[in-house]
């Protein structure tokens, strides 16, 4: 019975998220024109450096990642940090605290619509298009079944960064620089701007040690893997488990000791 | 009657940054370790019964909205003790959120772009509510408003009083033990303010709901409650029957006089003609209100030197409005 209240969620996300009918279209407008950008950047980066394989990756090994990264992270964004910012910025945050659900469950399942409907909307229609268009460089195997696994759990990583980045507002009251600075770290340091092939050494194994990766990167790389090696799989998915439970603890802990700090405006 | 909500000696205190002036001093408050403490909520206690509508009152910025949500379970007290209903708010937040409704005037628990009945079913889920209940209720609310057209219309379509009314719906839609409803009726027009009072007095009889009702519009406290709770500063003022509040500050009454002339100009000149009988002169457009103590000072007396000394067009006594003692207490606190 108590997950029916979490569907009810999602279901008033859907409709609400179909209320909003052009924010959808310049969503789809928006994802198209950078992947136009994306498309020419790598193009010149390919065409400057004389070989037709970099960090082995191909061109359309790299385009292939970086146009389904995209779709992948327009699809995840949640904006969950602007959303509680504007919460506790305007006391709405209060009637959020007034339902008998844990705040991180509630604001999670509350988006969870507009995530259903971003994945439909935008990232289906990406892939099928890059599958399309590629004519078979994506793989269609066992590998969809993992990607799937590997998704569900980088949003949730995702969604504890997020919150965690957001629970800092509470102390700050502010939201537009530490939602940035979240934005440019998260995007940067998980593969999802730039491939993690791309990246140094030193820097690949520092990432390696982070959780962000597990966010673009372990599901793509998932994804685009032809051959997938069972252990190799395996590790990354278990990897990927560790952060999902390391970050949900860690996000909750923070959370209930800074809402002893909250003193919502408006009181 | 069974104690819904006990509160024993609570306290609130906030740390807050001491800010100094002018761009030298904002610059040095990004490394100042100053700060003083504001006692938001000093030292409250109240018993509340099961049913009873409070009035909880207080001027702005003076610890209202801190004990409501000390109450609720968002604050947690620095000191004292709160059960409601059984719970301790802040340590079973979730729980107590279940026996509890909330209204904020200002803010909308609904789902802004959905038709009304979308949120309604949505906090059926939320809150667990038997098909049989709900259904209940429903026919409840359809007896009580017009709730039919309201239904299927978006919320953010709604005008105010429409939304305020949703809003209201919406808190009582599991069944409460208690609502707290925080300036309900602000900005509202007079006929929406009196259908808004109509619907929450209603419920409280049906459902037996307590009901603790901060506002400042006094017509809401007439209308509404038996009993007042006044805060200010953070400290208690007064607990008790609204009867008993009229002569708790002896036999006021309010003579209001129209002159000839510049209305302005002659109640300036009335203060200071009746500085010996103590009374409070103020003035609006039409009439000048002079707020007389009786036990001072007779009406009939300070009347005969008013029309010593002015022409007066017209004249009526008003026995004292609530709105008046409330005034009276905000401004000089119980003696």
């Amino acid at each position: 019975m108590k997950i029916k209240r979490y569907f009810a969620l999602t279901r008033a996300g859907i409709l609400e998220s179909f209320q909003y009918r052009l924010a959808m279209l310049v969503m789809i407008a928006g994802n198209l024109l950078y992947l136009t950008v994306v498309y020419f950047f790598w193009k010149a980066v390919y065409s400057s450096s004389g070989s037709d394989v970099v960090n082995g990756m191909t061109f359309s090994d790299t385009l292939i990642y970086l146009v389904l990264a995209t779709a992948l992270f327009n699809f995840m964004e949640m904006y969950t940090v602007w959303e509680i910012g504007r919460n506790i910025q305007s006391g709405k945050i209060v009637l959020d605290l007034l339902k008998p659900m844990r705040y991180r469950s509630y604001l999670f399942w509350s988006y969870s619509g507009t995530l259903a409907t971003q994945f439909v909307f935008t990232f289906l229609p990406t892939f099928i298009i890059v599958c399309i268009a590629t004519k078979g460089a994506v793989p269609l195997g066992t590998n969809l079944f993992y990607f799937v696994i590997s998704v569900v759990m980088a949003v949730i990583i995702n969604y504890a960064v997020d919150f965690m980045t957001g629970t800092i507002c509470l102390y700050t009251e502010s939201i537009w620089g530490i939602n940035i600075m979240k934005q440019v770290i998260v995007l940067l340091l998980s593969g999802a701007t730039i491939p993690v092939a791309f990246f140094p050494e030193g820097m690949k194994k520092a990432v390696g040690y982070m959780p962000f990766q597990s966010i673009y990167n372990t599901p793509l790389t998932i994804l685009l893997n032809e051959k997938p090696d069972f252990t190799e799989v395996f590790k990354a998915l278990g990897t990927q488990a560790f952060w999902c439970a390391a970050l949900l603890i860690l996000s909750s802990l923070f959370w209930k000791v800074s809402l002893r700090k909250i003193t919502v405006n408006g009181g | 009657m069974s104690e819904i909500i006990e509160i024993k000696n609570i306290s609130k205190e906030f740390k807050v940054l001491n800010r100094h002036e002018g761009l030298k001093g904002s610059f040095k408050d990004l490394f100042s370790r100053d700060y003083k403490i504001v006692h938001a909520v000093d030292n409250i206690s109240m018993s509340i019964s099961q049913g009873e509508i409070v009035g909880y009152l207080g001027p702005n910025g003076t610890g209202k909205s801190t004990t409501i949500k000390m109450m609720t379970g968002v604050l947690e007290p620095t000191s004292g003790e709160i059960l409601v209903n059984g719970n301790v708010p802040y340590r079973d937040r979730a729980k107590n959120a279940q026996d509890i409704g909330v209204v904020f005037g200002q803010r909308s628990q609904l789902w802004w772009a959905l038709p009304l009945v979308e949120s309604f079913k949505l906090l059926k889920d939320i809150y667990q509510i038997s098909d049989d209940s709900y259904n209940s209720i429903m026919k409840l609310y359809k007896s009580l408003v017009d709730i039919e057209p309201l239904l299927h219309k978006p919320v953010r379509q709604m005008s105010l009083g429409q939304r305020t009314l949703s809003d209201i719906l919406a808190a009582f839609l599991h069944d409460p033990k208690i609502v707290f409803l925080d300036e309900p009726t602000i900005g509202l027009d007079v006929s929406m303010k009196s259908r808004i009072r109509a619907l929450i007095h209603a419920l409280n009889k049906e459902k037996n709901t307590t009901v603790i009702l901060t506002t400042h519009d006094m017509g809401d406290v007439d209308a509404l409650c038996r009993r007042i709770v006044i805060i200010d500063k953070g400290k208690m003022l007064y607990d008790n029957d609204i009867g008993h509040l009229k002569g708790f500050f002896g036999s006021y009454r309010t003579l209001k006089i129209r002159p000839s002339g510049d209305i302005k100009e002659q109640s300036e000149k009335l203060k200071n003609e009746l500085d010996r009988f103590s009374a409070a002169v103020s003035v609006d457009n039409e009439w000048i209100s002079v707020l007389i103590n009786e036990e001072k000072a007779k009406v009939m007396e300070v009347l005969g030197e008013i029309q010593k000394l002015h022409d007066v067009r017209d004249m009526k006594l008003e026995e004292i409005s609530t709105e008046d003692v409330i005034k009276k207490i905000y401004e000089e606190g119980v003696e």
